[in-house]
């Protein structure tokens, strides 16, 4: 009788296994595809010399070198460091203020999240023409406040100087109701009990703060750091569609520039360079940040 | 007193993320000689509610919504089945590797889109899918990494009783998945779902690289075409951007707790 079970058994369990691998096959076929391809082929193409016609002709670190000498690649990376140390903290700040302010039962809360939303699942080329309606030097809000406070007009998205902290203002107006709602869902899972012990032991409001939120939410915070960095760093459709790098490049941002020597100049190898130079930043980034981690985060 | 202080704070906020908005819908409603008017006037004297129905008539303002909504909508039915599938196999099969594969998920979730660019625009173009909107629609029929996540969890939850109960009447595993697993994660579908119309629909990068003709263009690519022909009619721009904004805002009314839910659950983007 056992030895007639076996065979079965086993048959039953190796057509239980196809059936599992066949439901996986489209994550397997995405690893081949949209993972392990363009991660060997872009390594590959940034060796290369490829502009889409003739075959793809290797020239070992040429790119790479030309990299270092190319003046606007460094500006690029500069101008997206700038961005993204006004970028990152203000939103994370601002979230974790309006989470805060929102955490409790108010009436109409839905209709505030609503609103806080509503930038988040707009196209940027739909806030471009919103903050065209706010930054237009002649025509925007922005400039009737300054002069309603007799403070004199500026130029904003067309000042070398200002467009970059407009760019910025304008990422956090997009992007703060999204991270609001992580950093809630954060501080709804801090329990209740915490706050009245404390409160019973007469702790302030501050003291409750410093002792109890902010440890409790510090790894939304610490999730929230590191999306937004590895975003921020390859910020692309809000300067190809408000500024296109302007005025005079002070906007260019990285992958404005790979973009450009990619699709516009067909240099898909210098591109791919690029691209390998900003993935292995994204990656020191990241590994960085879970290192510091350890030394603030707490996971209770 | 806290109360207060939360709804001045919070009722500013909100102020400062809707005003924007209606300045912008302001402008779309102006004439050119007042759209460009300094000072600028807020309630337009006349309304043009003329600059909607021009964008429809000098615009194929109507093909790049049909093109986003076909797009959107396959990517949507795309992206649920295959990641319901895969977090199925992930929670509740015998899959030879779950561990590695659970692991190269993640490891894909934080692979940066930069990387992909030149890779699939080579890959899409071996296939001779440029100016299609293929390109836009088969990666999410591949699963997403996060699809997955969503579903693995969703399906870890649901208790054993139920598929063993239809095993025993001979079920095979597709239709356990199919009539008894996939029903009862109905709103994680639903968050998947959102989050995957919204990604598609407000996509920039990817239709500038693949599509070509205008034919082919979606609502973002449209309208930001529309910037270089309009010089001079800029509200009729403004129109169009805000139109473009409006299935997306009956998606997100109708269904806004599963974007909140998206958001927590998932808390990761793209």
């Amino acid at each position: 009788m056992a030895a007639d079970r076996r065979p079965s058994a086993r048959k039953r369990n190796a057509g239980e296994r196809a059936w599992a691998v066949a439901f996986a096959s489209p994550y397997l076929l995405h690893l081949v595809a949209l993972a392990a391809w363009p991660l060997l082929a872009s390594l590959y193409f940034s060796m290369t010399d490829y502009d889409l016609v003739s075959s793809p002709k290797f020239v070992g670190f040429d790119n790479f070198a030309r990299m270092f000498s190319d003046g606007l690649f460094w500006r690029t990376l500069g101008n997206t460091a700038y961005f993204a140390v006004l970028f990152v903290p203000t939103q994370t700040a601002l979230a974790l203020g309006l989470a805060i302010a929102l955490n409790q039962r108010l009436r109409g809360m839905a209709l505030f999240r609503a609103a806080y939303f509503v930038p988040v699942v707009s196209s940027w080329v739909v806030v471009a023409y919103v903050a065209d309606a706010v930054f237009n030097p002649q025509t925007g809000l922005a400039n009737q406040v300054l002069d309603f406070f007799g403070l004199p007009a500026a130029n904003w998205l067309q000042d070398p100087a200002l467009v970059i902290p407009t760019l910025a203002g304008v990422a956090v107006w997009k992007g703060v109701g999204y991270m609001m709602v992580l950093f809630l869902a954060g501080l709804q899972a801090i329990p209740e009990e915490r706050y009245e012990a404390a409160k019973i032991d007469g702790a302030s409001a501050w003291n409750r703060f410093r002792y109890i939120t902010m440890p409790g939410i510090s790894g939304t915070t610490f999730l929230v750091l590191v999306l937004t960095s590895i975003e921020t760093l390859q910020s692309f459709e809000q300067v190809f569609v408000m500024t296109d790098g302007g005025p005079h490049g002070a906007s260019e941002l990285t992958v404005l520039h790979l973009y450009r020597q990619g699709f516009q100049f067909f240099q898909m190898g210098y591109a791919s360079a690029i691209a390998w130079v900003l993935f292995v930043l994204v990656l020191a980034l990241t590994m960085v940040q879970f290192r510091l981690q350890r030394r603030w985060v707490h996971y209770a | 007193m806290r109360k207060t202080v939360s709804y001045v704070l919070v009722t500013a906020g909100a102020l400062v993320m809707l005003v924007p908005f209606v300045a912008a819908l302001s402008n779309s409603l102006k004439s050119f000689a007042q759209y460009i008017q300094v000072p600028p006037t807020w309630i337009p004297d006349p309304i043009q509610w003329d600059n909607y129905v021009e964008v429809w008539r000098r615009t194929p303002f109507g093909l790049y919504l049909v093109n986003s909504l076909v797009i959107a909508i396959l990517a949507v039915i795309g992206n649920v089945l295959t990641s319901a599938m895969v977090g199925h196999a992930l929670a509740r099969m015998r899959l030879p590797g779950r561990q590695a594969l659970l692991t190269m998920a993640l490891g894909t979730m934080m692979l940066p889109t930069v990387i992909t660019i030149v890779p699939n625009f080579l890959l899409f173009r071996s296939l001779g899918w440029l100016d299609t909107l293929l390109p836009l629609i088969a990666p999410y029929w591949l699963a997403t990494p996060i699809g997955i996540f969503l579903m693995r969890q969703t399906f870890l939850g649901i208790p054993k009783d139920f598929e063993e109960a239809a095993g025993l009447d001979g079920a095979n595993p597709w239709q356990v998945f199919w009539r008894i697993h996939l029903p009862l994660a109905k709103p994680a579908l639903a968050t998947l779902a959102v989050f995957t119309f919204t990604t598609s629909w407000k996509a920039v990068l990817e239709p500038t690289i693949y599509l070509t003709s205008p034919e082919n263009y979606t609502l973002p690519v449209g309208v930001l075409s529309l910037k270089g022909q309009f010089v001079g009619n800029d509200q009729l721009v403004t129109a169009a951007a805000m139109m473009s904004l409006l299935p997306m805002l009956v998606v997100f009314i109708l269904a806004q707790r599963y974007f909140v839910r998206g958001t927590m659950s998932a808390g990761i983007k793209g």
